[in-house]
């Protein structure tokens, strides 16, 4: 036994200091953080890598408070790595972060819990410097630069925001943010992107290009923010020899350098609009041009002819509108829908709107259309203006059928076909319920009131199913029937002979007696009552519990007296009084 | 026995005869609060309703009402909340799901009410019922099932009418079940802003931010913070009293 016990106990030594698990809990455990750079500028990203040596089966480490930083998980990394026979483990947890302000920081303590233990990195300090010659584009691989049409501009006028940048080497995996202020900006694209080379102080760059087009909304003294695009730059790596032919084979390799390049924020004054706006005036800044067309000038009452009016310029033409022309009863009107196209030519956003209405002439004359104007502010020449359309002749002749108009014919009938969608002027809630009514307090329904609603019917049934059975048994079992109703018909007989008119003869009163006491025994006990005797009342009660069994036999014994030996009528009252208090003692008894 | 019915009828008829009616009192605080909403102090009347709603009064009209104000103040977070805490009383009510669009639309993220879990699509019906509806079904389809178990004693060729109606009872318990318990437990951000943590520290990473009336569900609460899950994928802890819930 000693000696299987001495074995055992190598084989567990052997098998802990073999066993990798074991090794793997016998690793320290030990977590640090590293950066690739303590110094770095507003447009370079910190690299961040947190090594968890000794385990991989960590949560992902809580990392410290870093309002300056921008982060972002760059993915993990695990290695494992046998050196003679000893094995190591190690996780690394890498993060980007983008520096959003200048100066320096540190970056604190990161933990780590491992094995029920909590593991912090060192702090570390880093310092975060404005770009170098940001100013100048100099010699750099690639910069940004953002300019304005304008730096002063009115309420309404189009600006043109134009982003550029420049880069001498490839870039890739871009992401640009333009922040805008909403409330003081609306914006409108112009188009895709565009590409070109240029050659800036001698050194030739590819160039992306970014229009948009900005409408103040505000007035005053407005800043837009800078413009960031995140981007990879190729930094090319000269591995392979230029002769060797494998390496355009396999392509150029290179190095990728992520940034963040930043631009300057622009100012722009936005001016009110000036006094002094004609009659009219619904907010349309920029220039437009209007004209307007008649497509038939000759017709007949009842004829159509559509009135064509368009528009078209630099702006707002979107929001341009026309009421329907005051035409004094000579015609009906049915406008139409209006159309718009908006171009961009040159990063200025053009528009033209075109709307029709048909025109049924109701009389016969010579009639000349009213001009339609369109005040509107020119930012261009600092100053309102208002173009009019030329006014338009028809000549409407009397109508060669007989057919009266109908004047009052649905617009459906008449009318050209009109595109049948709703023009959503606005939006809004629906209002609140004031019916007094609704506002009864819901509450939660107490266990009582659940309990009778789920419990009441359960209770009605098993009443109706003990009310039914006993139905059923009642049609069907004789001596359940006999049994349940001896003391009723014992009782109805007993009754009517103590009525006044029954008769006074003490040998049928005895009979009559005995009768129905032994009727109401062999009711009870489901028997042939009338022909047992006496002794056998006695016998049978007794074998059923009767406690009164004796006293039926003697009374029994009585009334077969007064049959054969018959006596006073006091005697047959008393013998009646006591049949029914012993009809009801058995009755109990039963 | 006759004794008995009769004091269970006269207990029934209490229970029933004592649903919820309320004072003049609470009422005259509704008109209040809907002639300040009407008269555009919507401040006011929100803070009539709230008072309501802190005193007990439980009741999907007044959660609306509240929620209009809170919109008419530019308050899109409470409206939102109360918007949800609407639906669960008056869940077929089309002003309010108007106006819950409405003001999901006016929220930043614009976060759409989450689609019915696989229960609620299969229970479909208890979408459109709130709970005490659900509740008065069983309870009448419950009186029909006893009814037609008592017939069919007499009866036994309704069988087949019994044993649907058993389902139909069982059906209705589960659809309570699934009212009670899979119903989603919603959140609502209501302040400016906030950062979703992957921890419960103010120092855990940030994994995403939300802004005011973004709409969330509820998974866990541990203390000061609440865990909520934005979508399959996206989840995490935010401080408590910066949501609605």
């Amino acid at each position: 036994m000693k000696i299987f016990s001495g074995k055992i106990k190598a084989l567990v030594f052997l098998f802990l200091v073999l066993n990798p698990v074991s090794q793997i809990f016998a690793q320290n455990i030990s977590v640090t953080a590293t950066v690739d750079k303590n110094s770095l500028t507003l447009e370079d990203v910190l690299q961040l890598s947190i090594v968890i040596k000794g385990t991989q089966n960590t949560p992902p480490p809580e990392l410290p408070s870093l309002p300056d930083f921008r982060v972002v998980s760059a993915g993990t990394s695990s290695s494992t790595q046998y050196i003679n026979t000893q094995r190591s483990v190690s996780i690394t947890h890498n993060y980007q972060l983008a520096p959003m302000n200048t100066g320096t920081f540190v970056i604190g303590p990161a933990r780590v819990r491992a094995n029920g233990k909590t593991f912090s990195t060192q702090p570390i300090t880093i310092a975060v410097q404005k770009p170098s010659g940001q100013k100048t584009t100099g010699n750099k691989n690639a910069f940004v630069v953002t300019t304005l049409s304008s730096k002063k501009a009115y309420i309404g006028e189009q600006l043109v925001y134009t982003f550029l940048l420049f880069h001498r080497i490839d870039a890739k995996n871009l992401n640009l943010s333009l922040p805008f202020d909403k409330t003081r900006f609306h914006k409108e694209e112009l188009g895709e992107p565009k590409s070109f080379i240029k050659v800036v102080n001698g050194i030739q760059y590819h160039v992306q290009e970014l229009s948009l087009a900005l409408f103040p909304l505000e007035k005053g003294l407005h800043e837009i923010p800078a413009s960031a695009i995140e981007l990879d730059l190729l930094h090319p790596m000269r591995t392979r020899s230029s002769r060797d032919p494998f390496g355009q084979f396999f392509g150029q390799r290179a190095r990728a350098e992520h940034k963040i390049l930043r631009s300057e924020p622009l100012s722009i004054e936005v001016l009110p609009l000036p006094d002094g706006a004609p009659e009219g005036f619904a907010n349309i800044i920029g220039h437009v041009t209007i004209s307007a067309e008649l497509g038939k000038k000759n017709l007949e009452v009842g004829g159509t002819t559509t009135l064509t009016v368009t528009v078209a310029g630099k702006g707002n033409v979107r929001d341009i509108t026309f009421d329907e022309p005051d035409l004094k009863g000579y015609f009906k009107i049915y406008p139409d829908k209006p159309e718009f196209h908006q171009t961009v030519r040159n990063n200025q956003i053009e528009g033209k709107k075109v709307f029709k209405f048909a025109l049924v002439p109701l009389e016969a004359g010579n009639r000349t259309l009213p001009k339609f104007s369109l005040p509107f502010f020119d930012p261009g020449k600092s100053q309102y203006s208002v173009a009019q359309t030329q006014p338009l002749s028809l000549n409407i002749k009397p109508s060669t059928t007989k057919e009266e108009l109908n004047l009052v014919q649905s617009r459906q009938q008449n009318a050209p076909a009109s595109k049948p969608e709703i023009e959503i002027l606005g939006r809004d809630i629906f209002p609140i319920y004031t019916e007094l009514d609704k506002f009864q307090n819901v509450r939660s329904h107490s266990p009582a009131f659940l309990a009778t609603g789920f419990g009441s019917p359960v209770f009605l049934f098993i009443i109706s199913a003990f009310l039914i059975k006993r139905q059923k048994r009642m049609k069907y079992d004789v001596a359940f029937y006999r049994h349940r109703n001896a003391y009723k018909n014992a009782n109805q007989r007993l009754k009517k002979m103590s009525g006044p008119s029954d008769s006074s003869d003490p040998k049928e009163f005895g009979r009559e007696l005995s009768e129905i006491l032994r009727e109401y025994v062999g009711n009870k006990l489901n028997r042939q009552g009338k022909a047992i005797t006496a002794e056998e009342v006695e016998t049978r009660l007794k074998e059923a519990n009767y406690e009164s069994a004796e006293a039926t036999r003697e009374l029994l014994e009585k009334c077969e007296t007064l049959q054969f030996a018959p006596t006073t009528r006091g005697n047959t009252k008393e013998l009646l009084s006591r049949a029914e208090d012993l009809i009801k003692l058995l009755e109990k008894q039963s | 026995m006759k004794n008995a019915f009769s004091v269970f009828l006269f207990f029934a008829l209490t229970l029933f005869t004592s649903l919820p009616t309320e004072g003049s009192e609470y009422l005259q605080e509704i008109v209040r609060a809907n002639d300040l909403y009407a008269e555009k102090h919507y401040a006011q009347s929100a803070e009539a309703y709230e008072s309501l709603i802190h005193k007990g009064i439980r009741n999907g009209y007044l959660h609306y009402n509240l929620a209009n104000a809170y919109i008419r103040m530019g308050k899109i977070g409470p409206a939102i909340l109360n918007y949800v805490h609407a639906r669960k009383w008056i869940p077929r009510d089309e002003n309010l799901e108007a106006n819950l669009k409405f003001a999901i639309q006016q929220s930043q993220d614009k976060i759409e009410l989450p689609a019915p879990g696989t229960l609620s699509t299969l229970f479909f019906w208890s979408n459109d019922l709130n709970l005490n509806e659900l509740i008065y079904l069983a309870i009448g389809l419950n009186f029909v099932f006893w009814i037609s178990l008592s017939l069919w004693l007499y009866f036994p060729g309704l069988k087949i009418v019994r044993n649907a109606l058993l389902c139909l009872l069982l059906v209705s318990f589960i659809s309570i079940g699934v009212k009670r318990e899979s119903g989603f437990k919603p959140a609502v951000v209501l302040t400016k802003r906030v950062e979703v943590k992957s921890g419960r520290a103010e120092d855990a990473v940030t994994l995403f931010q939300l802004h005011e009336g973004a709409l969330l569900t509820v998974t866990d609460e541990h203390e000061n913070w609440l865990e909520v899950r934005l979508n399959d994928e996206q989840k995490g802890w935010v401080p408590k009293n910066s949501m609605g819930h």
